[in-house]
């Protein structure tokens, strides 16, 4: 066996890396080198397999297939503690820190000592700080902390371990420039000392900016590995979108579907503010049409759509007007949206569609319940057999009986089932925020056939996605959003891939 | 009117406080269709178009021409400005002056003049009414239609419409307090107002009984006179863009005291119909220039829009001129034979274009 020399072996290999999902590969086949020193960009879509392959990397994934080695030696990650031994740490998009303690205690958890003095914690997490920058108290409770210094924290973490390899998933999404100045000076800091970095990102020109090399991955294939210099923005956005099998399953209205006119403005959205995250939008749905709402992570749209709905409140000062059918309304809970005819499909099904202990007929009736129709504190288990057999059958939801609890079902039945709660309430307006996440292709074709129908009722419907096929096969009107701010409109015959992709990037 | 809410909505900025704006999209997405369209004639300040049995008239400064022949050949002059034109059913026009007087060009009663009378003093628009009456709107009860941006400023709401019969002079008043009365157009039993403050259109019925209500509202700029074309669908001209600066100065009412009382009114923060001509003008916010060049999303003071209604008079499509384009101040516009005529007043161009196939 030949060895080859320590220099010329990447930090990181990784070959044939697949991972499958009930059969469905998220990975398919990847091969991934990490040099030392190197910082490291992967680029692809929402759902392109980024999350994915680090997430293999820092042990919260087992791959199906592949192989990993680390210094030329083959390496098994069965968990978080393996990656950190390894030296590969991760500082995730969505913290991963324990609210209710301290930043200092979160940033030596899992490596406590039998007895541990608070004190010297505190000062050797204060001379972290201080050496990367970082203005963050380490007696503060992670919980009272805004995300970016929360995100600061889990930083300071990964160099702490003085890892090999660190993962930066969409670190600067929430920092302010002046924030994201310091990251960045901190990256070319650890770079130097050969630390090696991937950096995931949705920001191109940061991609472009600070990184050696660009991987991009989509539908879960590896498509083209090189030096960052080679690259452009526009040839990034071209080897992102440039599916072919997705065109097949997702017809676009320029291949000859039918576009809905629209009918009667329901909706008019005017300089909506709500801090940081939705700046000053403006737009408007009409009855009897899909509007949908592309944008990458973090533009804005759930925000948006959440206020819409009552769910989160806009700015107090000067947060701008939502008018409904012609009238200013300002929602201060969900009820008072859905009394008027506005409802939110959530994304998170789990945490916000569903009751997964209760049955589908309780969680289809917990959505009248909530509607105006609702008959006060009267329940009714007649009518709660009647409604849940009614909407199981229109929305084809697969159960062996209304009995079923939700948690027993699969995703796409799960999702049918918050959109049958959700049109029990007989809106005028529904917004699908997400609508196809983690479900199974038939029951896609089945939800989208829903969507279709609801507009062809007459009914104004919302679909917020990240997934481009998706827009571009259900949308009478595209909208893209960018930095909480709603900067384009398309009509299906002139909304491309590329066009929808560089109106959400630029 | 609740003083406390009022206040509550002020320091919140919510509310009729609110200075939010409609967007332009949907029907009112932005394109450079006014932009593109073959001139007709360039002439100082076109106003109002009308069909007569000479073709499509345009009038200007003092003047009426024939929009038909090239060049635009004369047809007619006054000893005032021209402020409103209608084309009657008898081929006829009737001609509204700056100075309130109306006076009747060829058919039955032409050569007749209608003397000013108080009442009438800001002729903005003309239209038809049945039984060969003619329905007048009177934009303001204190200020002229060259004060029009005064008008605005003062946070009038004294228009009027009024019923006049041109064999006796008689006059009859439908509809009061309006927020500038400037486009108007006969239905069977009713005639629909677009009241440029508000914003809206409004229908107002013709007989004793009835209320006005609102048919279009929360436009996107300020809506001037209208038309109906030969397929029912009717096309509204809008001659300036709302802004967020003009609504805040709006509310703001110790600064816009101020601001009349000692600034020109060329330099007032309010809309017009031809921006960027001074360089005293008041910059805004987000009106970009770079190389020279003016970006078309900026927030200019003038705009050209054009919007085509469905018979419910819901839009369905429009026609821009945006912040860089070169027909701004649309305030008429008329359709005929498959082709839009319209004055860009705040550029002094008569232009046409075909709109078949633009959402009928």
């Amino acid at each position: 066996m030949t060895v080859a020399p320590l220099s010329e072996t990447p930090l990181l290999a990784m070959r044939n890396i697949t991972k499958e999902y009930r059969g469905v590969a998220a990975l398919k086949n990847i091969d991934f080198d990490l040099r030392r020193g190197e910082v490291h960009a992967i680029l692809g879509e929402n759902g392109a397999g980024k999350s994915t392959l680090v997430k293999i990397l820092s042990g919260a994934v087992t791959p199906t297939r592949g192989d990993v080695s680390l210094e030329g030696q083959r390496i098994q990650i069965a968990g978080p503690a393996d990656a950190r031994r390894y030296g590969i740490a991760m500082v995730y998009q969505e913290t991963s820190l324990v609210p209710s303690m301290s930043v200092a205690q979160n940033l030596y958890l899992g490596d406590e000592k039998f007895f541990n003095r608070l004190r010297g914690t505190y000062i050797e997490a204060q001379q972290l700080f201080q050496s990367l920058n970082f203005p963050v108290d380490p007696t503060a409770i992670v919980q009272a902390l805004g995300t970016a210094k929360r995100q600061m924290v889990e930083i300071a973490r990964a160099v702490r371990l003085k890892a090999k390899i660190i993962i930066f998933d969409e670190p600067t999404a929430t920092l302010t420039p002046e924030e994201k100045h310091y990251l960045f000076a901190l990256i070319d800091r650890l770079r130097k000392e050969q630390v090696a970095i991937i950096f995931i990102s949705h920001a191109l020109e940061e991609a472009l900016e600070i990184s050696d090399r660009i991987t991009i991955l989509r539908d879960g294939a590896h498509v083209i590995t090189g030096d960052a210099k080679t690259f452009s923005r526009e040839t990034i956005i071209r080897h992102m979108v440039g599916r072919s099998l997705s065109n097949e399953l997702y017809g676009r209205a320029a291949d000859g579907r039918a576009v809905r006119r629209a009918g009667e403005k329901i909706l008019s959205v005017q300089n909506l503010s709500m801090q940081n995250i939705v700046r000053n939008t403006s737009f408007s749905i009409f009855a009897g049409q899909i509007t949908g709402i592309f944008g990458l992570v973090g533009s804005g749209r759930t925000e948006t759509a959440k206020i819409i709905a009552g769910v989160t409140k806009r700015d107090l000062f000067h947060g701008g007007d939502v008018r409904l059918g012609g009238s200013p309304v300002r929602y201060r809970t969900p009820r008072q949206a859905v009394d008027e005819g506005v409802v939110y499909v959530t994304e998170d099904r789990k945490s916000e569609g569903l009751f997964e202990t209760m049955s589908v007929a309780e969680n289809i009736y917990v959505g009248r319940i909530a509607s105006h129709e609702s008959q006060g504190f009267a329940t009714s288990m007649s009518e709660m057999r009647e409604l849940a057999a009614i909407w199981s059958k229109k929305i084809n939801v697969r159960t062996l009986n209304s009995d079923a609890r939700v948690i027993e079902l699969s995703g796409g039945n799960q999702q049918k089932v918050v959109i049958a709660k959700a049109l029990v309430q007989k809106p005028k307006l529904v917004i699908f925020d997400e609508p196809t996440r983690g479900v199974d292709v038939g029951a896609i074709a089945e939800i989208h056939n829903l969507i279709a129908t609801l507009a062809d009722d007459g009914l104004a419907v919302i679909v917020i996605s990240s997934y481009l096929p998706e827009i571009l096969s259900l949308s009478d009107r595209i909208l893209v959003s960018r930095q909480g701010r709603i900067v384009e409109e398309l009509s299906p015959g002139e909304a491309t891939s590329e066009s929808v992709m560089f109106a959400a990037v630029y | 009117m609740n003083p406390l809410k009022n206040a509550v909505d002020r320091w919140l900025g919510r509310g009729d406080a609110s200075i939010s704006m409609p967007p332009m999209d949907g029907a009112f997405r932005p394109n450079d269709l006014l932009d593109s369209a073959p001139p007709i004639m360039e002439t100082p300040a076109p106003d109002c178009l009308a069909v007569t049995t000479q073709g499509v008239v345009v009038s200007s400064e003092r003047s009426l021409f024939s929009v038909d022949k090239a060049g635009g050949a004369p047809l007619a002059s006054f000893d005032a400005e021209i402020a409103a034109l209608a084309g009657l059913p008898d081929g006829g026009a009737a001609v509204g002056l700056i100075d309130g007087r109306i006076v009747f060009v060829g058919g039955e009663h032409g050569g007749k003049t209608i003397e000013a009378s108080p009442d009438v003093t800001c002729i903005t628009a003309l239209a038809p009414a049945q039984g060969g009456a003619l329905l007048v709107a009177n934009g303001s009860a204190s200020n002229g239609p060259t004060a029009w941006k005064r008008d605005l400023m003062e946070k009038n709401a004294s228009g009027s419409v009024w019923r006049i019969e041109p064999a006796s002079g008689a006059r009859k008043q439908l509809a009061g307090n309006l927020a500038y009365p400037y486009g108007l157009l006969g239905e069977a039993d009713s005639v629909v107002v677009s009241e440029s403050w508000r914003s809206a259109l409004t229908r107002i019925p013709l007989g004793a009984s009835g209320r006005s209500e609102p048919v279009l509202e929360n436009l996107p700029a300020y809506p001037s006179r209208f038309s109906r074309g030969a397929d029912n669908t009717i096309w509204l001209a809008l001659f300036a863009p709302r802004r967020q600066l003009v609504e805040f100065v709006l509310r703001e009412d110790r600064y816009r005291r101020r601001m009349i009382a000692e600034v020109g009114a060329d330099y007032w923060i309010a809309p017009c119909l031809r921006a960027g001509q001074s360089p005293l003008a008041p910059t805004q916010q987000g009106g970009v220039t770079q190389f020279g060049m003016l970006k078309p999303w900026s927030p200019s003071w003038s705009y050209g829009l054009v919007a085509r209604l469905d018979r419910g008079y819901r839009p369905i499509a429009s026609l821009h001129s945006r912040a860089n384009g070169r027909r701004h101040g649309v305030t008429s516009c008329l359709p005929v034979d498959g082709r839009l005529v319209f004055c860009a007043k705040g550029d002094g161009v008569v232009a046409s274009c075909a709109y078949e196939g633009l959402a009928s």
